[in-house]
């Protein structure tokens, strides 16, 4: 499947010295994104979406430590890449964008002074050549007159400008996937959808692999083609957008997705409503990770004493980690 | 930008008089006068009064203070007793001395501190770092005059990198500097201390802000985010306690002075005291503080430059 893909990752694993103990926050991750697709994440807060990504970039703060694992960006490995070289690919080759738009900007900069830092970084350019280069994609995100806003510092911006700064700074140098972690938390409702309409124009005009990580599983459907289902530091869930969300062949998806009301509504419920307690990653249980609160699961030997690990199910491209996944079916059939 | 100038030396002007009004008052609070102090323990009562009368200081203090006012607005800031010469001219003689003092200790203590404060916070937890922050520790908790005792014993005497003396009668510029080296180094190592443990603590809580890591993710080299997009926002803070440190600093250099033998602002100000001479205790202060406040108003400017986020409307 990694045939074709922009960005494939395989076996990415992250862990944390502590006193308890090594935590694995990224345990044995692996997913696969092509050109102009989105991959959605979903996941319970501290479920290492997050953690992923900022791996992927190789910007997991000390003492954390990726400690293994392929990241193929159009099949070269980088994660092979000496640290030295590794700057060159971030907002190169892969760009992020964070949740709030509101720190994420340095207060004391004029924001084109930021954007001609990242593009000078990266190229040759005069400071004229640049700014023409910051103008330009200020336009394309939308900005208006962005000619005058370019001297503007971050605080006499709206928490949306602010955002479409940083996407403009993100696809300045035309990445080849962007990576968008919860871009519209921190932002009014209305203002959500602009910028997601706007990161979805921008995907497609590209030809950018992006990289959805989002809480809301409203927008799932709406702008994702494919979801990556991420529980305790593992993608427990991958399947196609098209395959129905209610399809879903994981325990933990649907526990996910029963706690939305009504899934035609836009929801921004947080997903804590499964019952029990997200998982402590420093005391993982022997087998399964989602055990504990599985509905599924409970009195089943194997669930307790065996890690189950990411397959195909019906299809390759509909991965389960649940080895009873044939069980959902079975109910809804019977149902 | 005017009435931010103009409301800004009203303010200055308050604080001056203030401290100058303090200081009239707690002179006369204080046990003892000049007319005894010039007359000597075997003075009489009566020539000690006609003296305090010659003086004026046998009227009420409010009178004395609003005489003192009414002369200072005219520029008159009254004479030494002890030396017979205007008060504002000792002062001035000395000025110069204490800015060298004060202004070359300042400029070791940033370009030292601020350098070594980086320093130590991009490379937090290692050797380097622990080492800087001994250093900066030593400093701080020392007493300047401790410090600048121990210089002179091993840079002055055993060494002999410099003279002992903080000055020298000679007029000859490079001779002066060479005697103004050991306090001014002495002065501005106990500010650098100051400076580079804020200095390290405002760019470690930068380096951990959300625009570093943004700056990180989109490549901007490891130097320019430390150097240039970090560290403006470091010395925010920095620049705010430079204003302070400066008033600080002034108060050391009395120590500074009195430890090396060296004239100034504060060595006079204290001998001034003790002989009770009044006009020159406050035309020093009066300058002292003039001097204080108007490095933290000419900072604040600054600041506002610094930092777009401070309006100056
Ligand atoms: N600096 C750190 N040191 C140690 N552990 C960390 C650090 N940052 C995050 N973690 C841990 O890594 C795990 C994954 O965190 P991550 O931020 O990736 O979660 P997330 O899925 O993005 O959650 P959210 O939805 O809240 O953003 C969490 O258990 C968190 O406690
Ligand atoms: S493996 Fe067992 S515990 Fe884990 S999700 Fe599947 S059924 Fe539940
Ligand atoms: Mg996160």
């Amino acid at each position: 499947m990694s045939d074709g893909a922009v960005l494939a990752v395989r076996d990415l694993s992250t862990v944390f010295p502590s006193e308890a103990g090594p935590v694995t926050t990224v345990d044995g991750v692996s997913f696969s994104l092509g050109a102009g697709e989105t991959l959605a994440v979903v996941g319970e807060s501290g479920s290492g979406k997050t953690m992923t990504f900022l791996s992927v970039l190789r910007l997991v703060p000390p003492p954390g430590r990726v400690t293994g694992g392929e990241v193929l960006l159009e099949g070269a490995d980088i994660a092979a890449l000496p640290a030295s070289e590794m700057r060159w690919i971030r907002g190169a080759g892969i760009a992020m964008v964070f949740q709030d738009p509101l720190t994420a900007l340095n207060p004391v900069f004029t924001i084109g002074d930021q954007m001609l830092e990242v593009i000078r970084a990266h190229t040759a350019m005069s400071p004229r050549q640049a700014r023409a280069l910051a103008l330009e994609v200020l336009e394309r995100v939308h900005i208006p007159a962005p000619a005058k806003r370019i001297d503007d510092y971050p605080h006499q911006l709206s928490g949306g400008m602010r955002q479409r700064v940083l996407i403009a700074m993100a696809i300045a140098l035309r990445p080849k996937v962007l990576i968008a972690d919860e871009p519209t938390t921190a932002l009014d409702v209305t203002v959500q959808a602009q910028i997601l309409e706007l990161l979805a124009e921008l995907r497609s005009e590209l030809g950018m692999g992006m990289v959805l990580i989002t809480h809301d599983l409203g927008l799932v459907a709406r702008y994702a083609d494919r979801v990556a289902v991420m529980y305790a530091g593992r993608v427990v869930e991958t399947s196609p957008i098209a395959q129905g969300f209610g399809r879903s062949r994981h325990p933990y998806t649907r526990s996910l997705f029963r706690s939305i009301p009504r899934l035609d509504l836009p929801a921004d419920q947080p997903l804590t409503v499964i019952a029990g307690q997200p998982p402590d990653l420093a005391r993982l249980p022997a087998g399964c990770a989602f055990e504990p609160r599985c509905f599924l699961g409970n009195g089943r030997e194997d669930c307790r004493s065996e890690r189950p690990a990411l397959l195909p199910t019906t299809s390759d491209r509909h991965l389960s980690a649940c080895p009873h996944w044939r069980a959902l079916i079975d109910a809804e059939a019977g149902a | 930008m005017l009435r931010y100038t103009a409301r800004r030396l009203l303010l200055m002007s308050i604080t001056v008089i203030g401290m100058v009004t303090v200081v009239f008052f707690l002179l006369r609070a204080i046990p003892g006068d000049p007319a005894s102090y010039m007359l000597g323990d075997y003075a009489t009562e009566e020539s000690v009064a006609a003296l305090k009368a010659e003086l004026g200081l046998d009227r009420p203090v409010w009178e004395q203070y609003l005489g003192f006012v009414k002369r200072a607005l005219t520029g008159d800031l009254g004479t030494s007793v002890v030396t017979g010469q205007p008060a504002f001219d000792e002062v001035l003689e000395s000025i110069p001395w204490s800015a060298a003092l004060s202004v070359s200790g300042i400029v070791i203590a940033v370009l030292a501190g601020v350098p070594l404060g980086v320093m130590s916070a991009v490379r937090h937890g290692t050797f380097a770092d622990l080492f800087i922050m001994f250093g900066a520790l030593v400093g701080i908790s020392f007493p300047v005059f401790w410090v600048g005792l121990v210089c002179i014993l091993l840079l002055a005497h055993e060494v002999r990198l410099f003279p002992a003396l903080g000055a020298s009668s000679s007029t000859d510029f490079f001779t002066q500097v060479h005697h103004l080296m050991l306090p001014a180094l002495v002065l501005g190592f106990s500010v650098a201390a100051y400076i580079a443990r804020l200095t390290r603590s405002a760019m470690l809580e930068v380096l951990g802000q959300d625009f570093v890591r943004v700056a990180r993710a989109m490549g901007v080299p490891e130097r320019r985010i430390v150097y240039r997009l970090a560290l403006r926002n470091a010395l925010i803070p920095v620049l705010a306690v430079i204003g302070v440190t400066f008033a600080w600093s002034l108060g050391s250099a009395i120590l500074v002075e009195a430890v090396f033998s060296r004239p100034g602002l504060g060595s006079m100000i204290l001998k001034a005291v003790f002989a009770r001479d009044y006009q020159l205790v406050q035309a020093g202060v009066f300058v002292l503080a003039s001097a204080v406040v108007l490095v933290n108003t000419s900072l604040d400017i600054v600041y506002g430059w610094v930092d777009p986020r401070v309006s100056v409307s």
